[in-house]
């Protein structure tokens, strides 16, 4: 019995062969590799990590890129939030357009939405037209190759990560629970500030979490709206290696970066308790 | 109160529509302002545009590259979605059904590379294929390719399979059909359009890759969303709205057909 057991079990973990394989040569051996650069190139030590430290520019680019990440994500779950709560409200008609448009933006090529802001944001752009026009400015803002433009353009890559686990968690919370409170004597005001909003919170954490970290290690919105003066890590890296041939620094920065990223993804991971692989849902 | 359409006042209603309204213009005009201006006559795409054009798109299909880069795209995400749906099915039944301990882990492991930022994928891998002299090669492309796709592809499979009764596939097996031929001819219809969405989904993923195939590109060799990048880089010309406008319509496409299969799977 016991060895018609343990064959089962073999016969399991070998349907899992072909992924070991192919993630361990190719993702995990590879990445590792990365990592010990960051202590052996040029030089077996920490020096990488001292020099990077020390320099001022770099723990800019470390600022920067907590800065924007930070800022990224308050936006994104403040303009995520009403969607979030439409779509569970109304969950046929204008609910249901909603999830589509955020589905539509979620799946359509980034790099054709960076563009599209590249040339919304410039300054003969359309939005700078439209503030101009209606007399709000009269000269041109600048609002691409800096800050702004890497946070507008981030906000907006970003929503649709935050309305999908905010909505399918309030999706859960009972509605009776509401209204209890109201029968109570509540008004709408702390019905939502002290019952509908705490409800919310997982939902909020998880998805500002993603939020988080998917901006800390985010390439391409930056590297093309932002300016030279905001580089982010991985511009950052990307340069060093492209630009510089410095594998070493390079490694170093991108061990800081994997380090913050399985530190966030560990906590998320801890927020989010339900078990994804076993079919029955706990709530 | 405040999760029934019934039970929030016209006030706030009407607030709420109007908040939603301007986020999801937010959303969706960056997409159809792009691809209106494929169609403008001005170099300097200015908005409205004040012609309309097919120029660009002339431009665009008499340019050997840009068709080059196309092509290539559509290979390697077919190649990358083939690839990547192969490994995903045998592990997600091992995931779903599997009854050793640590799958849970496993699961975690195995969506890492959706976790690890692509760009430290992309410097991890070049720096492997360029010790082994592979990159600028299809091999490459497709190989860190698969890497960011696997866990899509994985993620579709598990969900439908989640969804499958076993108890069918077993009755089946008791009424004298061997395992394997159960779950061929049993199983693998049921989740088929799970499947076939986890592929799509890989195939989208490779089909809009940037970074990593930013790395792999060598001037021979390189996909749409290479092309564009590095156009770029210099200037803003529309042909790149209609560069973007086609990568749109596919990845409207396809996400289309991935939906349509995945509400047929539940």
């Amino acid at each position: 019995m016991s060895l018609l057991l343990s064959s089962r079990k073999w016969k399991d973990l070998s349907l899992l062969f072909p992924i070991c394989l192919f993630l361990g040569i190719f993702f995990l051996i590879p990445l590792v590799i990365l990592l010990i650069k960051s202590v052996t190139v040029p030089s077996f030590g920490l020096g990488n990590f001292y020099e990077l430290l020390a320099t001022s520019t770099y723990i800019k680019i470390l600022g920067n890129t907590f800065l924007v990440a930070t800022l990224v994500t308050v936006f994104a779950v403040l303009l995520g939030f009403p969607l979030a709560w439409c779509i569970t409200l109304f969950p046929k008609g204008w609910g249901r357009f909603l999830l589509n448009v955020v589905l539509l933006s979620m799946w359509t090529s980034l790099l054709a939405r960076t563009y599209s802001w590249l040339v919304l944001l410039q300054s003969s752009g359309v939005l700078n037209k439209i503030l101009m026009g209606i007399g709000l400015i009269d000269q041109p803002l600048e609002l691409v190759h800096n800050l702004s433009g890497v946070i507008i353009g981030m906000t907006y890559i970003m929503i649709p990560f935050v309305v999908l686990p905010l909505q399918a968690s309030m999706s859960t919370i009972d509605p009776m629970v509401l209204q209890a409170a109201s029968i109570c004597g509540a008004s709408a005001r702390s019905v939502f500030f002290k019952i509908f909003i705490p409800l919310c919170k997982p939902g909020i954490f998880s998805g500002a979490l993603m939020v988080f970290v998917m901006s800390l290690g985010y390439y391409v919105t930056p590297a093309l709206l932002g300016g030279v003066s905001n580089m982010m890590l991985p511009e950052f890296i990307v340069q060093q290696i492209q630009n510089f041939l410095n594998w070493g620094v390079a490694s170093a920065s991108a061990s800081i970066l994997i380090a913050v990223t399985l530190v966030i993804f560990y906590i998320y991971l801890k927020v989010q308790s339900d078990s994804p692989t076993s079919s029955n849902k706990g709530s | 109160m405040l999760l029934t359409p019934q039970s929030i006042g016209w006030k706030l209603k009407s607030t709420l529509y109007f908040i939603t309204g301007a986020i999801a213009s937010f959303l969706a005009l960056p997409i159809f302002f792009i691809v209106a201006l494929s169609f403008g006559s001005s170099q300097w795409l200015i908005f409205p545009p004040p012609h309309w054009t097919t120029k660009w798109y002339e431009r665009f299909f008499d340019n050997p590259q840009w068709i080059e880069a196309a092509l290539t795209s559509l290979q390697v995400a077919l190649m990358t979605s083939i690839i990547a749906t192969a490994i995903a099915l045998p592990t997600s039944f091992a995931l779903v059904r599997g009854k050793f301990a640590g799958r849970d882990y496993l699961y975690s492991l195995f969506t890492l590379p959706m976790i690890v930022p692509v760009v430290i994928i992309a410097v991890a891998t070049y720096s492997m294929f360029l010790s082994l002299g592979l990159t600028g090669t299809l091999v490459a492309f497709v190989i860190s390719h698969v890497i960011v796709a696997l866990p899509f592809a994985m993620i579709s499979i598990i969900n439908s399979l989640k969804l499958f009764d076993k108890s069918i596939e077993n009755a089946a097996v008791i009424c004298g059909a061997s395992r394997l031929e159960a779950i061929f001819k049993v199983t693998f219809p049921v989740i088929k359009p799970g499947i076939f969405a986890g592929a799509l989904f890989a195939f989208l993923v490779s089909w809009d890759e940037v970074v990593i195939s930013v790395m792999m590109a060598s001037p021979e060799l390189q996909t749409l969303p290479v092309k564009m990048w590095s156009t770029l880089r210099q200037d803003l010309t529309p042909v790149i709205a209609v560069a973007s406008t086609l990568l749109i319509f596919i990845s409207i496409f396809i996400m289309l057909v991935a939906n349509i299969l995945r509400k047929r799977s539940l």
